[in-house]
């Protein structure tokens, strides 16, 4: 074992939030260390190696995970490592890597509407946020301007400034939805990470139509961009460093972190404050991973809550083709929703949801089909052309109340490195499943006014999973019942904080990463509040 | 055999009539030729162009494509080619319709019902095998991205100057 490493702020986890906040504290002058699992990415060979993939719809492909810090893998089988003990499947996908799971998002980057932090006090189902959006707003504005947000002002959350961008051009297949679907609803240009004109040195979308798995332009932001970002800032990062153990002292305070290199040599980093931010499955393992005599059921877990509420968004989505030519696949891949059900009184009875449709471009899915149904000759191109220009979708994306029996679990199985493999208990709620209901007539209604034929939809009682962790670190006032107040401090150890979707106590209707970086940002400020100097670091 | 052949030229130019009887011809010699023999049989892509063509529906005329996908195929099935001429004979011998064949295969239990998903995948996918054993041949030049090529770039290509997409494609 060797000890050469300290740093005043430590962070686990170079993914978007602790990468961002890494690069807000070392550019307030603070020492930085950021330690992540796994590898560097290269944006080229990720570009390559999903074009040479025969897995073109699996957005893992190009990211296979390596021996010393796995990722779930699913295809071409499963490689075991986010052990499933039921009664619903939860096969969640990340990325270990520096830059994190957000190389390969959709850039979807929403507020919260206010409501959404007030559901028991208004709809008696879920619980309260430890803070009002009103106070998340101003940390909303910086994430955005930080990252780089495009969008529009009638999504249904509201703001005080203007977004850094407008929104990015609408493809011609969503005028078309939103042409056709009014009055009745009303479409809008998605809220996202992705730039409509060159932004912080990063360039204007191009229309690659491959946000996931991989833009090979650089503009959409993610933690990539983010961790590059902290090392500018002046953080020292390792990739390769599996944290395997929080180390505390007897006053409970965290005294050191423990984390093997590839060949499993050990190593200890002492330091100040330490930032646990490697995501709503792998920071609660670690927490539980780092149980002691002084804390047999895990750190910060006093409240019994470390891992349990483990929230997502599960879809269900109807498939068809229009009447018209829509040609998916042009332009970004997720560009369009209907925000107008994400919030109701109708919450006191199910759940609310956003509907999105896709632009992802569907040839290979069509190929698949034809293939699959034998179709062969001179009909087979014509199919794929008629099928490629008409074939779309849409999703709801379900809000999944905190249910301490969801829960990341340690598994009695461990991976290569001998660390325990963490386990999902998972189901879905009779609350979530209402709310699909709900969304059918809707699916339905759609179709009919895109003059809809060959209406595929999911198949009953399946819902798909939308790789949104969120909850297993619930944040509140109450330390009986939570794991860290509203700045991410954990409440049994002064100097561990939470930075991640893991903090969000309810999961609402919308793609949880621009709140967490929100929190992450609102935490760093907390842990080192910013000087007079801080409005001139970012220029757009 | 005449309709069957007269179909199969319409659809191939590089591949001609002569290659698919060559290739019916192969597969039915191989079929009792030590694996020496066979293999030197395999260098022959005539049968399996004129499958492909019928198959596809497009003319099969890169000979380099053609014989990548042919080597990936024979590697993942020893008996690739001549299962190809089984099939081409079984076809020309009963002309049966393209559009009927797969139902014909899967309802007679036919041992070559898999063959024609696994060439149709290797042209217009580019994918050979599946699961552990899939690779991509072909990306960009997939017979699926070619026949959309006047509106769609394939994915991670750039479609066009920024807001080259807010405009009707066609």
């Amino acid at each position: 074992m060797t000890t050469d490493l300290s740093s005043d702020f430590v962070v686990i986890g170079s993914g978007i939030c602790g990468s961002l906040v890494a690069r807000e504290l070392a550019m307030r002058g603070a020492s930085v260390l950021i330690l992540e699992a796994g590898p560097r990415l290269d944006r080229g060979r990720l570009v390559a190696a999903f074009r040479n993939s025969p897995r073109r719809s699996d957005w893992m492909s190009p990211y296979p995970a390596v021996a010393w810090a796995p990722h779930p893998i699913y295809q071409p089988e499963d490689n075991g490592y986010l052990v499933q003990a039921g009664p619903y499947p939860y096969p969640a996908e990340y990325i270990r890597a520096v830059g994190g799971t957000t190389w390969h998002w959709a850039a979807q980057a929403w507020r919260l509407v206010p409501n959404d932090m007030r559901i028991r006090s208004l709809y008696d189902v879920g619980v309260d946020w430890p803070m009002t959006y009103e106070e998340l707003d101003p940390w909303y504005q910086r994430a955005e301007e930080i990252i780089g947000v495009a969008g529009a002002e009638n999504t249904g959350s509201p703001r005080q400034k203007p977004f850094p961008m407008t929104p990015v051009a609408e493809p011609w297949s969503m005028r078309r939805f939103r042409e056709r679907l009014a009055p009745e609803y009303a479409v809008v240009d998605n809220t996202v990470a992705r730039n409509s004109r060159p932004y912080d040195g990063r360039p204007a979308c191009c229309g690659n139509n491959s946000c996931q798995p991989i833009c090979p332009i650089n503009a959409q932001y993610t933690g990539g961009v983010a961790a590059d970002a902290a090392e500018a800032a002046g953080a020292k990062l390792l990739p390769n460093t599996v944290v395997y153990h929080i180390e505390h002292d007897a006053t409970g305070h965290i005294a050191a972190v423990h984390y093997f290199d590839p060949d499993k040599t050990s190593h200890r980093v002492t330091g100040k404050q330490f930032i646990l931010a490697a995501n709503g499955i792998e920071s609660p393992k670690l927490l539980l991973l780092s149980a002691s005599d002084k804390y047999p059921a895990g750190l910060a877990n006093s409240s019994g809550m470390v891992g349990r509420n483990l929230m997502d968004h599960p879809s269900t989505s109807l498939t068809f083709y229009a009447e018209e030519e829509l040609w998916l696949g042009r332009g970004p891949q997720s560009p369009s929703s209907i925000n107008t059900l994400r919030d109701g009184a109708f919450r006191r009875e199910h759940a609310p949801y956003r509907l999105d449709f896709t632009n992802i471009n569907q040839v290979f899915a069509v190929t698949q089909s034809l293939i699959a149904e034998g179709v062969y000759g001179a009909e087979f191109e014509k199919q794929l052309r008629w099928r490629a220009a008409r074939q779309c979708n849409v999703k709801n994306v379900l809000e999944v109340l905190p249910n301490p029996d969801n829960r990341i679990a340690l598994s009695a199985q461990k991976d290569a490195m001998g660390i325990p493999k963490p386990e999902a208990h998972y189901s879905i709620g009779d609350y979530t499943r209402k709310g699909a209901e709900d969304s059918k007539p809707h699916f339905a209604r759609i179709a009919e006014l895109m003059g809809g034929t060959g209406l595929r939809y999911s198949a009953e009682g399946n819902f798909a999973n939308n790789q949104h962790i969120t909850g297993t670190l619930g944040m509140g006032s109450d330390p009986a019942n939570s794991v860290a107040d509203s700045y991410g401090r954990t409440h049994d150890h002064e100097n561990l904080f939470i930075c991640g979707t893991g903090l969000m106590p309810t999961s609402a209707t919308m793609n949880s990463t621009l709140t967490a970086i929100a929190l992450a940002l609102r935490t760093a400020d907390h842990l080192l509040p910013a000087n007079a100097s801080k409005s001139a670091e970012h220029a757009a | 055999m005449h309709e069957f052949v007269d179909a199969m030229d319409a659809a191939t130019s590089g591949c001609s009539r002569r290659d698919l009887l060559r290739g019916v011809a192969l597969g039915w010699i191989s079929s009792f030729l030590p694996a020496a023999f066979a293999a030197t049989a395999a260098e022959d892509t005539g049968g399996f162009n004129a499958l492909s063509a019928l198959l596809t529906g497009r003319k099969i005329d890169d000979p380099t494509r053609s014989r990548r996908l042919f080597d990936a195929l024979v590697a993942d099935k020893a008996s690739f080619m001549s299962d190809v001429a089984a099939l081409l004979d079984m076809i020309r011998t009963r002309n049966i319709p393209v559009a009927q064949l797969q139902t014909a295969l899967d309802s007679e239990k036919s041992p070559f019902a898999a063959l024609p998903r696994a060439v149709v995948s290797a042209w217009y996918l580019g994918i050979v095998g599946s699961g552990k054993t899939a690779r991509c041949l072909d990306f960009e030049m997939a017979m699926n991205a070619q026949v959309v090529g006047d509106v769609l770039k394939p994915p991670t290509y750039c479609y066009g100057g920024y807001g080259s997409w807010a405009v009707k494609p066609i």
